[in-house]
């Protein structure tokens, strides 16, 4: 007997991205578009705001109770018990726009909710040495061949396409692994500077840990308003078995040591990290959101979407095994006074600050007002504000260490 | 440029930002206190001024709030703002010929720079006297203050570090453990510092106070004179430096015979002494011969800018290498502190504060000179050396009457102690080079320093007490 998840959004979300949504008739084809290069599935707004990217199409999803209709007053979900009115995200308009070279912007950029993701490089070099991660899905077409660099002008075209969309305020640069120490700082810098140069927005960076924690500090003083290195499990075994390239080329002792260095470096509740749930016992992953929230880094659980040819999900996996992880998500955030106003309205992920309405905390009083402010133009504009000045604040220039020429010093 | 991280707390390092403007305007406030206060007694309008423009600066320089050469701007536009001096005036004690003295000697040491002279000489006198370790110690302290007798210090002690440091890594020292290491970095900064006093080439501090002494008195010293008056107290502080050196820490090496490869690997890699070294030399030499013998009769700076020419006609250096041996702001710190010094003397200012100050400390004219050395050893420890001549080398002009000293002592009085900085890092950049080496800690520079600083002020007023006198500079 399946309960009723339609009447909390958070559970909603959770068992939603867990089974998926059937669509039906040409609803299906008009929302399988919608999410550009993310592959397929259908962007909702649930009630109190809440915002989720359903799978929608995948094999999976055959078996879903959800079935998204659509009647005069618009659209609904419902199990065949209940009902629950939501919104169809529409596909970004600029998707079907393309670049001076171009390019679609779709094929450059995908949009989830608060952020969007551009992938600069499509390439990363663990498909090369076959040691891709088992889960990888290629989702940002990303794999071992060498497809060429977007170039800078071409990414400051999609973050402006992307901001004057106005569904996300924050670019995540995104890439794969790629040798050398410097964890794709360097290939990341001219566009991290650039997007800096032109626009007034919040830049993350999602990349593999560096060998060398200046790197962590390249990245910051260059304007990285945030930084995710994804452990994605937790378990020592299963991070080996899972993720051969990760563990083998750079270790997960490094992971957790560039993350606790970083949020270290980073603003509080900016440097994050994903635990993929379903590919690791719920245990697992509890420990790991205690272990990243011991060092201040927020973890983002995406929830596995299996895909045909790699069923890699620990089953069985319901919303009623999931739930607690959650919940204790947004506990130990809680707890650790870790802030969540960067990680918030994301289409993928459930975010810790949706954990609040598993545990009975609705939003209420200042704390609504404060959350609102954040998530409004103006609360952007202050969290940019404030970012660029700590930047100024804790980023010092300094005569290189190693000058060639201390030939000239006005102390003499 | 690079940068670093600074974790301090935010709200710190948010009043530390917010401090820098309150800071310029309690400049202004004093400097419009000052300005519109009484007058009084025996001070000139034109003095009260100059002392205003004289606190600004002092305030700047000790605090480094902005680069020293921009606060020399500030009394370059503020003299003749405030009538201390005609607009005419100042800017023509800019052209004073120390400044060009100084540029004609960079050039200079530029092109023995770049023509790998100074380089070679350094390597080959290293690999011929150092055959023990306690000899390549006496070889590159020797050797630093050879070369600093013919050119700036610092720029001895930038040009001699990456041969230090490779010794160092060919012995395996351990850094910061290793006593021999800190020895070897010890003698090349005790050495610049040394032989960085013994003539006017060393540093452009001396120029500097002959510029001021020659505006405010038109007195001047010679290039020979100057190096004939310190010569005792260079041979004595190098003695007590060596002294110093082979017992402040142990030599934990038996033998340097890997250094040796490092410098025959260099030299190899410098090929053959070609052409350009050789010429280079000579004009170098030349050059200082006429500084020592014409320098009365020609000037010192064109005796420099002769070489200069004579370089460029012979195609020894391009004007592209030797920009970057030049460094312009000291031109204009230099240019400033003169066009200052003239003005608080001229001004009147410079005696008054005098009065105000040592006058009534000192009783005769040795102890004038022993408080001067002495304020200025304090000072040059924390402050450019050039900034403590600008301070207080007026002040000291300005007493020198009431003692009835001549102006040319306490301008030495002042000049030579400008330059014994062995305490601190930022006393000097020979320091700060050492330093940079991670060989040697600045709690083992302060613990040695201490007894090279206590050495060199007692070494220094016995020369002045004893040896001055004998060579017609009494007082
Ligand atoms: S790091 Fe792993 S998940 Fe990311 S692109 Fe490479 S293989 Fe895929």
């Amino acid at each position: 007997m399946r309960r009723n998840y339609l009447s909390n959004p958070t559970t909603l979300k959770i068992d939603l991205m867990l089974n998926g949504i059937r669509t039906g008739g040409g609803l299906y084809e008009e929302s399988s578009e919608q999410s550009g290069r993310a592959g397929l599935g259908v962007d909702l707004v649930l009630p109190k705001g809440t915002l989720v990217n359903v799978p929608s199409g995948d094999d999976f999803t055959k078996n879903s109770p959800y079935i998204l209709k659509e009647d005069k007053k618009g659209h609904y979900i419902t199990d065949g018990e209940g009902t629950v009115r939501v919104e169809v995200v529409p596909r970004p308009a600029f998707y079907n726009e393309k670049t001076s070279t171009g390019v679609l912007f779709s094929e450059i950029a995908t949009v989830h909710g608060s952020y969007a993701v551009i992938t600069p490089s499509p390439n990363c070099e663990f498909f090369d040495k076959s040691v891709e991660c088992k889960y990888c899905a290629g989702n940002f077409d990303v794999d071992g061949t060498d497809k060429r660099l977007f170039t800078v002008d071409e990414i400051l075209e999609t973050a402006e396409a992307i901001l004057k969309d106005g569904t996300s305020r924050i670019i995540y640069l995104s890439i794969g692994f790629s040798k050398g120490d410097d964890g794709g700082v360097e290939l990341l810098a001219p566009y991290i500077e650039a997007v800096k140069k032109h626009f007034n927005c919040l830049v993350a960076v999602e990349s593999l840990p560096p060998k060398e924690n200046k790197w962590i500090d390249e990245a910051y003083a260059l304007g990285a308003d945030s930084v995710l290195y994804n452990l994605e499990i937790f378990d020592s075994e299963l991070f080996e078995v899972l993720c051969p390239g990760r563990a083998e080329l750079i270790g997960r002792a490094r992971y957790l040591e560039a993350l606790k260095y970083a949020a270290k470096i980073f603003p509080g509740g900016t440097v994050a990290s994903h635990l993929i749930v379903g590919l690791e016992p719920p245990g697992s992953t509890t420990q790991g959101i205690d272990a990243l929230t011991d060092m201040g880094v927020v973890p983002i659980l995406p929830i596995y979407r299996p895909q045909s040819g790699k069923a890699l999900r620990i089953e069985p996996l319901t919303a009623e095994i999931i739930i607690p992880i959650y919940k204790h998500l947004y506990k130990a955030v809680k707890e650790k006074n870790i802030t969540t106003k960067w990680v918030r309205e994301i289409s993928t992920v459930t975010t810790p600050i949706e954990g609040r309405l598993l545990t009975g905390e609705y939003k209420k009083g200042v704390l609504s007002i404060i959350d609102g402010f954040y998530s409004s133009k103006l609360g952007m504009k202050a969290a940019w504000g404030l970012s660029a000045l700590r930047r100024k604040l804790r980023v010092k220039e300094v005569e290189g260490k190693s000058s060639k020429s201390p030939k000239k010093t006005s102390k003499d | 440029m690079g940068f670093e991280i600074d974790r301090r707390p935010l709200w710190l390092l948010l009043i530390i930002r917010g401090l820098r403007p309150l800071f310029f305007v309690g400049i202004a406030v004093v400097f419009w206190y000052i300005l519109t206060m009484p007058l009084p007694e025996g001070l000139s309008e034109e003095g009260r001024s100059a002392i205003a423009i004289f606190a600004v600066c002092l305030i700047l320089w000790v605090s480094n709030a902005i680069p020293l050469a921009i606060t020399s701007l500030f009394a370059i536009v503020l003299v003749p703002l405030l009538g201390v001096i005609s607009r005419d005036e100042t800017y023509g004690l800019f052209g004073n010929e120390a400044v060009f003295f100084i540029l004609g000697a960079f050039i200079l040491a530029g092109a023995v720079m770049h023509s790998g002279l100074s380089s070679r000489i350094a390597l080959a006198m290293m690999d011929r006297f150092g055959a023990s370790p306690k000899r390549l110690i006496l070889s590159i302290f020797l050797l630093s203050a050879m070369l600093s007798c013919f050119m700036s210090e610092h720029a001895v002690a930038a040009m001699l570090f990456p041969i230090v440091l490779d010794i160092a890594k060919s012995l395996k020292l351990s850094p910061g453990r290793s006593g021999y290491g800190k020895l070897l970095f010890l003698s090349l900064a005790w050495g610049c510092v040394i032989g960085g006093i013994a003539t006017f080439l060393g540093g452009a501090r001396v120029p500097l106070a002959v510029g001021i002494l020659q505006e405010t008195t038109g007195k001047t010293i010679g290039f020979f004179s100057y190096s004939l008056a310190v010569f005792p107290m260079v041979v004595i502080m190098l003695f007590v430096g060596y002294v110093v050196l082979t017992r402040s820490f142990k030599i934990d090496v038996d033998s340097v015979e890997e250094a040796h490869s490092v410098f025959r690997g260099r030299i190899h890699a410098m090929g053959k002494l070609v052409y350009k070294e050789y010429a280079v030399g000579v004009v170098l030499l030349l050059t200082v011969i006429a500084w020592a013998t014409l320098g009365g009769r020609f000037g010192l700076a064109s005796i420099a800018f002769t070489s200069v020419v004579v370089l460029f006609v012979l195609r020894l250096v391009r004007w592209k290498d030797i920009e970057e041996y030049v460094n312009w702001g000291i031109i204009l710190l230099y240019g400033g502190a003169i066009i200052l010094g003239t003005a608080l003397e001229q001004s009147g200012a410079a005696l008054w504060m005098a009065e105000m100050t040592i006058a009534n400390w000192a009783s005769s004219p040795w102890t004038v000179i022993a408080l001067f050395a002495f304020f200025t050893m304090l000072f040059t420890e924390g402050i450019s050396n050039a900034a403590v001549i600008a301070i207080l080398l007026p002040v000291g002009i300005g007493l020198a009457g009431r003692f009835d000293i001549d102006p040319v002592i306490i301008t030495y009085a002042i000049a030579v102690p400008a330059g014994l900085a062995f305490l601190l890092p930022l006393s000097t950049p020979a320091n700060a080079i050492a330093i940079s080496s991670n060989y040697l800690t600045v709690k083992d520079m302060v613990k040695v320093g201490i007894i090279m600083s206590t050495t060199g002020y007692i070494v220094f007023n016995l020369v002045a007490r004893f040896y001055w006198p004998l060579i017609g500079m009494g007082y």
